[in-house]
């Protein structure tokens, strides 16, 4: 699969030397906290207490895309962590397990503590449960309640989330002896509200004809809205990014040129990490992917007021889709679809996350019959590449795209 | 086979039909629900008549294709698969509780498809504090509210308080059931501690309990025996519905003393305090269920282990449905605990839905030919 060489934003260079930067500090920055990356409000208060957290999610991304996770997988399988359990967690596990390998991006280093909130995938309890146990280190959890109905979420979800983030602050300072500033807090929140401030206007951006990004970028620049949530040099790299963004949209710049962009595609679910060269593939066929369910509705929905810094973190902790329902998930996605310009959707169901998947095929079903715009579905897994069968996606894709082209 | 028995037995075979005639006999509406973490009191005494949810067995997957992927929990596909063939007509409403990732799912679906006259979702907590318990005792007010409204009536305190009491006696006398296997030679078979529990899911509360004393009155304390007792196992996994697996055991030459899943042991585990406000009582009481997904390691592991002591188990087999992450998760840290504590042989065997039972039947009659010739 040959890919036309695109000139990419230029902030992909300094998302790269972030995460460079971020690898290196978890190996040599002490305090360090493993901590679960989805709406997990523990991020800012981590970084407000001075301490280093690293993210295993991302980091099985990082494994995914070098190719790395089938030999990590195999190691977890080995100690009994079965192939239907998500290859994320599988790819931490044998990661914890190996010691023969080079790690790529030189690693992660052992933690001190663990941050975990329920409020993404039901089985990250499981997985941090169990590192917990391996590791031997104290697991601060707060436990936030599933919105099934957003518009009518009784009142008490969000003052119990605010005591489950005051009892975690109580917790952390008490295994690091440590106190942690209300000031500093009250920063930290404001400087993540800033990144998902500008984190809201570049995803606005991206509904200009040619779309200003591609789903690389986007997915590139979550880095910045995940793992530097609460930090200056995140808010003040968002923003970079987020200019840039913006004077390309200015001048008609998109991955694609206008005349180029004949198609814009919704991406459902997580990338192939270890396949993103199948963006390419479709950019090289005129089309643009816009926007996808996972860079939009999962992280980077709440703004937060740094003068209630609990409150903010609180709903930050309830409003991410992956702790909503699926209808309202779908009701956006129609929506979305609408204001974006899609076309056409790429619903990937992917044994491996199962929050993003068990609604993908109703999903498919609704938009089709309700926007009569094609939807193919691909079977595959976000990081466990023995799983993806490369011969059959492409056939289904090159029929995808006939079938585009025909309408 | 003790009538009693018997008829426990035709409840669980027949479970639709059964229901369909208790619902022609009193007229209550019939409410669903998922898992042993639900205070099923709650709807007792709101005069409604709960019914635990499980699929039958003998029913191939189809319409639920259209909705999930195969790589999800295969129960909850059959579930979901039968209400789209209409088997669940006498449903009149679900309560599902948050779990795992197909069970919400279901709850959407449901709610979007709209087949009952109620629906709710109910949050359980992960881990017990004085803020989870908090919490969840509002939980418990919400779905409480939202059931008045649908019976257009208020569920009192009195009918609760005597909900819990029945209750409490039900699962004390399965409870006691359960300990009879402490014997040497148990006076029940799996089979028989099955049907017991899983008929408590589809009978009324009163009748069962009727059964369960009149069962007890008959069944004499089991006397020492001088013949070698079979090998015990305890088995542990989600939920255990394929009972051919438990045939196979019995044939293998050990029996089941014990058991750690959601249609055994662990829905006998709430012992709700009787005297003190009931929502708050049944609240303490439902976060100690130690199902997989809301139960941390260290407490499995403790109930395990004081299963493991008390019933004098020989061995351990984890017996877990294909695609259930919340025990597959577990599984290597809780075998490799019992192995290290208890020094007894353990192992895995990966169920499924209508799956081949040769190769199962290879596995376990290997295991329990280990344990018996380590005994002997």
């Amino acid at each position: 699969m040959e890919n036309r060489k695109r000139e990419r934003p230029a902030f992909n260079r300094d998302i790269a030397a972030a995460m460079k930067k971020h690898y290196s500090d978890t190996r040599t920055r002490k305090p360090l906290a493993h901590t679960l990356m989805s709406s997990n409000p523990l991020i800012e208060v981590a970084y407000a207490a001075g301490i280093q957290p690293a993210f295993p999610e991302n980091y099985a991304c990082v494994c995914a895309a070098r190719h790395a996770s089938p030999a990590y997988c195999e190691k977890a399988e080995a100690h009994h962590y079965t192939q239907d359990l998500c290859s994320y967690c599988r790819n931490n596990l044998g990661y914890i397990h190996t010691d023969d390998m080079e790690p790529p991006n030189g690693g992660i280093g052992d933690p001190d503590l663990f941050l975990l909130t329920s409020s993404a995938c039901s089985h990250y309890f499981k997985w941090w449960d169990t590192l917990h146990q391996i590791h031997r280190k104290p697991l601060v959890f707060v436990n936030t309640p599933r919105v099934m109905d957003p518009l009518n979420m009784p009142d008490y979800y969000v003052d119990f989330a605010k005591d489950e983030i005051i009892s975690a602050i109580g917790e952390i300072e008490s295994i690091l002896n440590i106190s942690i500033s209300p000031e500093k807090l009250a920063h930290a929140v404001h400087q993540s509200d800033r990144t998902v401030a500008y984190w809201q206007k570049l995803l606005d951006l991206q509904k200009c004809v040619p779309a200003p990004l591609g789903l690389s970028d986007l997915s590139n620049a979550l880095f910045v809205l995940i793992v530097m949530a609460g930090t200056e040099e995140g808010a003040g790299l968002m923003e970079k990014i987020y200019h840039e963004t913006s004077r390309r949209a200015a001048e008609g710049k998109g991955i694609l040129d206008r005349n180029e962009e004949k198609h814009r595609l919704l991406w459902l679910n997580i990338p192939f990490w270890y396949n993103l060269k199948i963006l390419g593939y479709f950019e090289n066929r005129g089309c643009a992917f816009p926007m996808s369910d996972y860079c939009q509705y999962i992280w980077g929905v709440t703004r937060m007021d740094s003068n209630n810094p609990l409150d903010g973190l609180a709903r930050k902790s309830l409003e991410g889709e992956l702790n909503t329902s699926l209808d309202d998930h779908i009701h956006r996605l129609i929506e979305d679809i609408s204001s974006y310009h899609i076309d056409g959707v790429i619903a990937h169901s992917n044994r491996s996350c199962r929050v993003l998947s068990v609604g993908v095929l109703d999903a498919a079903n609704i938009i089709r019959k309700e926007l009569d715009i094609p939807v193919l579905v691909l079977d595959g897994d976000h990081a466990d590449e023995r799983v993806y069968s490369e011969a059959e996606t492409m056939t289904r894709i090159d029929a995808f795209l006939e079938i585009l082209g025909g309408q | 086979m003790h009538s009693t028995l018997k008829t426990m037995a035709h409840v669980v075979r027949n479970a639709p039909s059964v229901l369909q005639n208790i619902k022609a006999r009193n007229g209550k509406k019939m409410i669903g629900y998922f898992f042993p973490v639900f205070p099923e009191e709650i709807l007792y005494a709101a005069g409604l008549h709960p019914v635990q949810l499980y699929p039958r067995l003998d029913e191939p997957i189809t319409l639920a294709d259209d909705h999930l992927q195969t790589y999800l929990c295969a129960y909850l596909r059959a579930e979901w698969d039968q209400i789209l063939k209409r088997e669940r007509s006498y449903l009149d409403g679900v309560i599902i509780p948050r779990s795992c990732e197909a069970v919400t799912f279901l709850f959407q679906t449901w709610k979007r498809h709209n087949p009952f006259d109620f629906i709710d979702y109910l949050n359980i907590p992960w881990k017990n504090s004085a803020n989870t318990l908090s919490f969840f005792t509002k939980e418990l007010q919400r779905v409480k509210k939202n059931l008045e409204a649908f019976i257009h009536r208020e569920i009192t305190s009195n009918a609760l308080a005597d909900a819990i009491t029945l209750y409490n006696q039900n699962r004390s006398l399965l409870r006691k059931a359960g300990g009879l296997r402490k014997a040497k030679n148990p006076p029940f078979q799996a089979m028989d501690i099955f049907n017991m529990v899983m008929s408590g899911f589809v009978l009324d509360k009163k009748e069962h309990t009727r059964m369960m004393t009149d069962l007890l009155s008959h069944i004499e304390k089991p006397a020492d025996s001088p013949e070698p007792s079979p090998v015990r196992l305890l088995l542990s996994g989600g939920c255990v519905l394929d009972t051919r697996l438990l045939d196979i055991i019995s044939t293998a030459g050990a029996t089941i003393v014990a058991d750690d899943f959601n249609n055994g042991a662990r829905s006998l585990e709430p012992i709700v305090a009787e005297g003190e406000d009931p929502l708050e009582s049944l609240a303490k009481a439902y976060t100690t269920v130690p199902c997989g997904f809301n139960t941390a390691l260290k407490d499995r592991f403790s109930f395990l282990a004081n299963t493991i002591a008390e019933y004098a188990v020989d061995g351990v087999l984890f017996a877990i449905n294909r695609n259930c992450e919340t025990e597959k998760f577990d599984y290597p840290i809780l075998d490799q605990k019992i192995r290290e504590r208890f020094r007894i042989p353990t192992m895995l065997i990966e169920t499924d839905y209508q799956c081949a039972v040769g190769p199962l039947q290879t596995r376990v009659e290997a295991f329990v030919e280990m344990i018996g010739g380590k005994k002997i």
